[in-house]
């Protein structure tokens, strides 16, 4: 390639440039900086050497040269995540995907396609263009993240609500196993032969191994799609309209709530028409066949005016359409100009109870003089409660963090869970015992042992232990902002 | 340096503070990075970058070989400041980071070299004669960046003065493509308008030093620029390079009548369209179908590509790539200066190029930038101005095109 | 009503345990073995909120009840089953629906899980929400894993609401030409000539395409989806005679049986050793594997 080096002194580094190449092996302070973090807050990790293998077999022995030297290794998509499951901690190998970037096959007729991990989402939509299927997950960061860290973290986004999350749309998966075997779990089509180990693989955040091969499920474009801006003034209004139309037995492709200050913040840019003056604002996607897709349309608008709707607007075009996503998708960046941190929580509450639980975030937040904007997918009761703050205000860390942990127990305390579509990473594995028991904790010990027996595979992170993360405090010193 | 008055880190690179904290490092801009794109490297992509000027600025990194390449490899195509949600302004951080290292390190001789040629008109053309006859002997490497057919002759016409508008005339463009200045003055003409050219008085733009972090050179030139243009007319631009760094003397200069200068620098394709009516219709030739390929100091530094389609519709079909804008890799001296790298970055532009020529049949692309055009013509494209394609159907004589 | 805990003392802590649910698939991969005692788990459904499209049930409740509850909201879930088969016992098998191209797979429709392990505590898989990633996906894992893992005494479940029509059509033709006329038919059967396809959805739009199929390929309503043949097997690019290939689920019902594939070696080492990890000494469904189902 293009740079020129000089052989390194280091046995593991020598003994991977071996293996694949020395201009896929760095060990720069550059490199080691740069691969020490990921889209999180997190701050403190700290990575060994980085490979940047090209193939299977460059990852399986990258996997099997950390071990002969006796380290731990850390898998690496786009390195979007937001809760430190990139982060590498006490000096590991950190193996990036990002340059197995290719589509290998499209079978249009049983609507299947095997990816390299480092394929962009987003890419795998746009190159299936013409062919009437679209790859259905669609993280708010699909533009960046990649196929491999969808996987690792079975992330979701706002259309999952009614297509499922990634672990529906992946059937097959090529693993580097953490003793460097490489195995296919799954069937490119129907249910596992034996244990669902894909099922067990997808959301496994990279302590169970490494995906090299996906094989994923597309999804027919749907032929009519309606979508509908709904405001309220009171966003307990707006909750309850969600509860309600699920309870009319209509599951809408797309579901999200945008309270009032995210409306202000992204309607300049937006031009969307958002009506300014409203507590919350709904986003109400429908699609499917036409009958069906309009009269759930009418359905939904009847049940938002029952639950108090001011107005009920249909996108008239595509373009109309475009502008009202344009909005929501541009929240967080917008969010970031009004102050310059801010520290997103990534919770899912039963449904039912969106509106008691937004009241309550919201005195939490002030209660410790902070702002909270609240965009977020409520069909599926995935909270997304923005803390947005300047943390060069003395004292004002104390109350994010504090505020922070308070939203995660109210969150558990009216039956809900710890992470929507995030993951646990390094972030959230201190809050697991409050979800989990004991022995459900050993019962997923279990699973990650039979992966990684000699917890070689992205250690610390998921589970919570005794050790920590190198230099990796539970919270972050100064957060930088983060946005979903 | 650059940019509003806002304070600055005061640490080795004494960046703008507001613009170093902006980036919240959520990794939208890596696919919209052409280098990351084709490295899959953190070092190559405004993310990292920025985090490396962060980590060198605030004294915890050595800006080792190692750094100075990652800063090194940056095209400057700004294609991530348009994928940023929060406006982190990307080139503004970088040129300030280049400055700052040309400060104590010295630009490459072969660059130094080039640089000076640019700014001295004379020698540039007289050199550009000798690269000429070279080129028709050929003794010259086929995949030198350089125009398919460089003219022989004084390419300089002698321009009017006291016309309604100014068009920008540069450095190399009028030395190598003298012909597209021509198709230029040509359509402006038939659309009314009397046009003097900026010619040697004005000279080379800057926009390679500053690239380079010359920035007193940059500013000079600037100055001389400035100086040369008086009129307070429209400065129109062809080339997407010159037309950028046009716009930004006002945070170059930093004087009330640098900002005005700017304000009055216009692309000629955003000053075609703003009264396309006055086009005059096409009353020779045929409808041809070309791909568009948006120079990145087009699409991203100025935002006005849409422009280019506008002015294109009325005498030709405009197919799209689908690469959403990425850079084409050839970043001022940047093919110069990382061949490779800049080689690497083409292949996908020319791979999107190939697949817009299987599904429309199209043969030519119109790029509104000669680098973009001399790169791209380098890997055996046919590569036009836009306006070369809307003169020849005004006047019906085919224009030069660039690929071979 | 027998709950939870009543069930994990039946368990105990020692001695080889089968779980049995309605019977209907016992000798699917394996008897237990001999000597194993036969344990049940609670049933009834503990509690349904319509509102929130999920449901409490014991995994010893008869499928067919559930199916009766939901059905009085207008809600179905993604489970299917022989007459008889309880929830659990459904989950255990891991077979989807005849219908999954629309309500999914059944591993997609388990939520939550409450296990008795192998030491005879109680564990829970997942948790409540119809959206989760909080921690490993055991739930997906126990769902055909025949008790092996855990024993599941009580599941929440993810529900749908019904289609307002469900309409089969059979005749002449392929899979293809019924995917070009259908947006998102429920299932589509095929033996090689003749294409069954099961339309459900708003009365209007299956009323569309089910004349789109009529007119287009000729193929005409029938009253009740085709009768099985018996076996399973996977699909392997080729269909035998007498077969029925579950278009887009890898699924061939044939008359024959046939063997299951085997496991590479990574896959089963893998295998055994999470099956040894969750359950070392043995005693969960003894002689019961779910690598001997061949689809």
């Amino acid at each position: 390639m293009w740079w020129t080096r000089r052989r390194s002194t280091d046995p593991l580094t020598r003994d991977l440039e071996a293996a694949i190449g020395a201009d896929s092996v760095e060990g720069g302070a550059s490199a080691r900086l740069l691969y020490s973090r990921d889209g999180s807050i997190i701050r403190g990790g700290k990575a060994g050497v980085v490979c940047l293998p090209g193939s299977t077999e460059q990852v399986a022995a990258c996997v099997r040269i950390a071990r002969a030297h006796g380290r731990a290794f850390v898998p690496r998509g786009a390195g979007t995540g937001l809760t430190g499951g990139a982060v590498p901690c006490d000096d590991p190998v950190v193996i990036a995907t990002t340059r197995m970037d290719r589509i290998l096959e499209v079978d249009v007729d049983r609507r299947i396609a095997w990816v390299e991990p480092g394929v962009v989402n987003l890419d795998l939509t746009s190159h299936l263009a013409g062919t009437g299927l679209h790859f259905a997950p669609d993280p708010s960061s699909q533009q960046a993240c990649s196929i491999g860290g969808n996987v690792a973290n079975n992330s979701g986004g706002p259309h999952c609500l009614l297509y499922g999350v990634t672990s529906v749309h992946v059937t097959a998966v090529e693993v580097v196993l953490p003793d460097g075997e490489v195995v296919v779990l799954g069937e490119e089509e129907g249910d596992a032969v034996g244990y669902d180990l894909r099922g067990a693989f997808v959301g496994g955040e990279g302590t169970l191994g490494i995906a090299t091969r996906i094989a994923v499920r597309l999804t027919p474009d749907p032929p009519e799609v309606r979508t509908l801006l709904l405001d309220f003034t009171t966003i307990e209004e707006a909750a309850e309209t969600v509860s309600a139309v699920i309870a009319a037995g209509i599951v809408p492709a797309a579901l999200e709530l945008m309270d009032q200050q995210v409306v202000q913040a992204v309607e300049p840019f937006a031009d969307a028409g958002y009506p300014l003056d409203a507590a919350a604002v709904l986003i109400v996607e429908l699609d499917g066949l036409p009958a069906g897709a309009a009269r759930e349309a009418e359905s939904v608008a009847a049940v938002a005016r029952e639950c108090g709707a001011r107005t009920v607007r249909i996108a008239e075009d595509e373009e109309e359409r475009a502008r009202i996503w344009k909005g929501r998708k541009g929240a967080f960046g917008a969010i970031a100009n009004i102050k310059p941190s801010y520290y997103l929580h990534d919770t899912v509450i039963p449904r039912t109870r969106l509106a008691e639980v937004v009241t309550g975030v919201n005195a939490i937040a002030e209660r410790h003089g902070l702002i909270v904007m609240n965009v977020f997918h409520a069909g599926d009761g995935n909270l997304h409660p923005l803390l947005v703050f300047d943390h060069r205000e003395p004292g004002v860390m104390d109350h994010v963090f504090a505020a922070g942990e308070e939203i995660v127990r109210l969150s558990l305390e009216v039956g809900g869970v710890l992470s929507g579509e995030h993951g646990i990473g390094l972030e959230k594995r201190r809050f697991m015992p409050l979800l989990f028991s004991p022995e459900d904790l050993a019962a997923q010990r279990a699973l990650r042992d039979a992966f990684d027996p000699d917890g070689v595979a992205n250690p610390h992170k998921v589970l919570p232990s005794g050790a920590s993360c190198g230099d990796v405090q539970d919270l972050p010193e100064i957060p930088e902002g983060v946005w979903v | 340096m650059t940019g509003s008055s806002s304070p600055r880190t005061g640490g080795v690179l004494d960046l703008r503070d507001d613009a170093l904290a902006s980036c919240v490092a959520c990794g939208l801009c890596l696919p919209h990075c052409p280098t990351y794109r084709v490295t899959g490297d953190e070092r190559r992509s405004p993310r990292g970058r920025i985090a490396l000027m962060r980590a060198v600025d605030e004294g915890a990194t050595a800006p080792d070989a190692e750094w100075l390449e990652a800063m090194d490899t940056c095209i400057l195509c700004r294609g991530c400041e348009t994928a940023c949600p929060s406006a982190v302004p990307f080139g503004e951080l970088m040129s300030d980071t280049r400055a700052a290292v040309t400060r104590t390190r010295q630009v490459p001789l072969r660059l130094r070299v080039g640089l000076a040629v640019l700014v001295r008109p004379r020698l540039l053309r007289g050199l550009s004669r000798i690269l000429a006859l070279l080129q028709r002997l050929h003794l010259l490497p086929g995949r030198l960046p350089l125009p398919g057919r460089l003219p022989m002759r004084d390419p300089r016409q002698k321009g009017r003065v006291g016309g309604e508008v100014v068009l920008f005339t540069g450095c190399v463009m009028d030395a190598w493509q003298p012909e597209v200045h021509a198709a230029v003055e040509e359509v402006l003409e038939a659309c009314g308008a009397t046009v003097s050219r900026s010619g040697d008085a004005a000279g080379c733009c800057g926009a390679l030093h500053a690239h380079a972090g010359l920035e007193g050179a940059a500013r000079s030139l600037a100055e001389r620029v400035m100086a040369a243009i008086p009129e307070q007319v429209p400065v129109l631009v062809d080339s997407a390079g010159c037309g950028a760094t046009l716009r930004g003397y006002g945070s170059l200069v930093g004087t009330p009548e640098a900002a005005a200068f700017s304000a009055r620098v216009q692309d000629v394709h955003e000053w075609l369209a703003a009264d396309i009516d006055r086009m005059p219709a096409a009353t020779v030739g045929k409808r041809s179908t070309v791909i568009v390929q948006d120079p990145c100091h087009l699409r991203h530094a100025q935002g006005c590509h849409g422009s280019v389609r506008t002015v294109l519709a009325p005498y030709a079909d405009t197919v799209e790539l689908d690469d959403e804008g990425l850079c084409c890799g050839a970043g001022g001296a940047f093919s110069v200066l990382q061949p490779e790298l800049a080689s690497e970055v083409r292949l996908r532009k020319t791979a999107s190029i190939r697949r817009a020529m299987a599904t429309t049949g199209a043969e030519a692309v119109v790029s509104a930038n000669p680098g973009c055009a001399i790169h791209l013509a380098a890997a055996g494209h046919v590569v036009r101005h836009p306006l070369e394609v809307v003169a020849e159907r005004i006047r019906g004589k085919q224009g030069g095109a660039h690929g071979r | 009503m027998r709950g939870i805990e009543d069930f994990r003392d039946e368990v105990g802590p020692t001695g080889p345990v089968c779980v049995r649910g309605g019977g209907t698939r016992w000798e699917l991969g394996g008897t237990p073995a001999h000597g194993s005692r036969e344990v049940r788990a609670p049933a009834g459904v503990v509690a349904f909120d319509p509102a929130e499209m999920t449901v409490v049930v014991g995994a010893g409740t008869p499928l067919g009840e559930l199916v009766e509850v939901l059905a009085g909201h207008g809600q179905e879930v993604a489970l299917e089953g022989p007459a008889g088969a309880t929830v659990g016992g459904v989950l255990a098998v891991g077979r989807s629906s005849l219908r999954r191209l629309r309500v999914g797979a059944v591993r997609d429709a388990l939520l939550q899980a409450d296990c008795v392990g192998a030491d005879g505590s109680l564990f829970k898989a997942g948790g409540p929400t119809v959206k989760n990633v909080t921690g490993y996906d055991l739930c997906r894992l126990l769902v055909g894993s025949l008790g092996t893992l855990g024993l599941i005494g009580q599941v929440i479940l993810r529900t749908w609401p019904s289609p307002e029509r469900t309409l089969w059509m059979q005749g002449s033709g392929t899979p293809e030409a019924v995917r070009n006329l259908c947006y998102r038919p429920s299932s589509v059967l095929w033996d090689g000539r003749r294409v069954s396809v099961c339309l459900e959805g708003y009365g209007e739009d299956v009323e569309a395409e089910a004349a789109a199929l009529g007119s287009h390929l000729g193929l005409e309503v029938v009253a009740t989806a085709p009768t099985l043949p018996p076996h399973r097997s996977r699909w392997t690019g080729r269909l035998a005679e007498g077969s029925l290939l579950e278009v887009g689920t890898g699924v061939v019902h044939g008359p024959v049986e046939e063997p299951a594939p085997e496991p590479g070696p990574g896959v089963a080492a893998l295998a055994a050793r999470i099956r040894s990890g969750f359950d070392p000494g043995g005693r969960l469904n003894p002689g019961r594997d779910p690598y001997r189902i061949a689809a």
